[in-house]
């Protein structure tokens, strides 16, 4: 299977630790950005850009959410989201057979 | 693919399938790790805390004749031992779930009945020695009612780790009533610190499956 079967979405190494951190989240769970950009290491302008790529392909959600004045921007992974991943983590599984 | 904004996030040109399995497998279980409510290391030293704690309660007690109970130096080592493993134990959760919304968040009613189980134990035991029957006679009868409604809770959400942990807390209650009042402190202390431990081989399992 060649390299180009995995999805050049989540194929990136900094996309690939954000589905895979919000992954990690219980079914229903949200994460906040701030919460996100703590766990992944990234600035806020950074993970905005990913963040819109994968919303784009709706593979993550997000919604505001306001606590007093303050504005919380909260995020998931879509039910396509976590399709996606288990596409690409078989494709992995694939390409790399028992190393994985 | 807008291959110029992946490039000035910082991605590279290159990512092996090699590289992403690694990526993939190192997020999972640090995502994981800090989601976790209870990592396992917390629960190992809340064991080890309970087995002193019950331990040096069981080493004083254990030759009274008559049993009289934990003396006026045994209180404070259970006060500081029940302040610290509360303090872990929420602290640690608060700690995992900020940032976190959803169900899987204790919501204020479960909080409430939680609560609530360990004043209806105590109002039990105090009723039981009204009645002429000693707390100080069965001390892990004060386990089973919380660990049984923290069983039931976990149940209700399909959470089997706190199944676990609720139950294996109740067990715990239940086995201190068939030894004498001094061994009870024994088995407190050992099989709360077995079921700490057991509770963390389950999320070490969990982080890396």
């Amino acid at each position: 299977m060649p390299d180009d079967a995995l999805d050049p979405l989540i194929h990136v190494p900094t996309r690939l630790k954000i589905v895979a951190t919000l992954a990690a989240l219980p079914d229903g769970d949200t994460l906040s950005f701030t919460r996100l950009q703590d766990m992944i290491g990234l600035t806020p302008g950074n993970l905005i850009i990913h963040l819109r790529k994968l919303e784009e392909a709706d593979y993550i959600a997000s919604e505001k959410t306001r606590n007093g004045t303050v504005s919380i921007t909260n995020v998931a992974l879509t039910g396509h989201g976590r399709k996606a991943l288990n596409n690409y983590t078989h494709a992995l599984r694939d390409l790399l057979g028992d190393h994985l | 693919m807008n291959h110029t904004s992946d490039t000035a996030a910082g991605n590279g040109d290159t990512f092996s399938p090699q590289q992403a399995a690694a990526l993939l497998d190192e997020a999972t279980w640090e995502a994981r790790r800090k989601l976790v409510p209870n990592p396992p290391w917390v629960l190992v030293t809340r064991g080890v805390l309970v087995l002193a704690a019950c331990g040096a309660v069981w080493l004083s007690v254990r030759g009274q004749n008559p049993y009289t109970g934990p003396t006026n130096a045994d209180i404070p080592i259970l006060i500081a031992f029940i302040v610290l493993n509360a303090a872990l134990a929420v602290g640690f959760r608060r700690r995992a779930s900020a940032g976190v919304r959803g169900p899987s968040r204790l919501r204020p009613a479960e909080i409430t009945i939680a609560t609530l189980a360990w004043v209806a134990a105590a109002a039990l035991l105090v009723a039981l020695a009204a009645a002429g029957l000693s707390y100080r006679l069965y001390p892990t009868t004060v386990l089973i009612i919380p660990g049984l409604t923290w069983a039931i809770l976990m149940m209700l959400r399909k959470n089997w780790r706190g199944v676990y942990s609720g139950a294996s807390v109740a067990v715990v209650g239940a086995l201190g009533l068939l030894a004498n009042p001094a061994g009870a402190w024994l088995v407190a202390g050992v099989g709360l610190c077995a079921a700490l431990s057991g509770g963390a081989a389950l999320n070490a399992w969990y982080q890396r499956s």
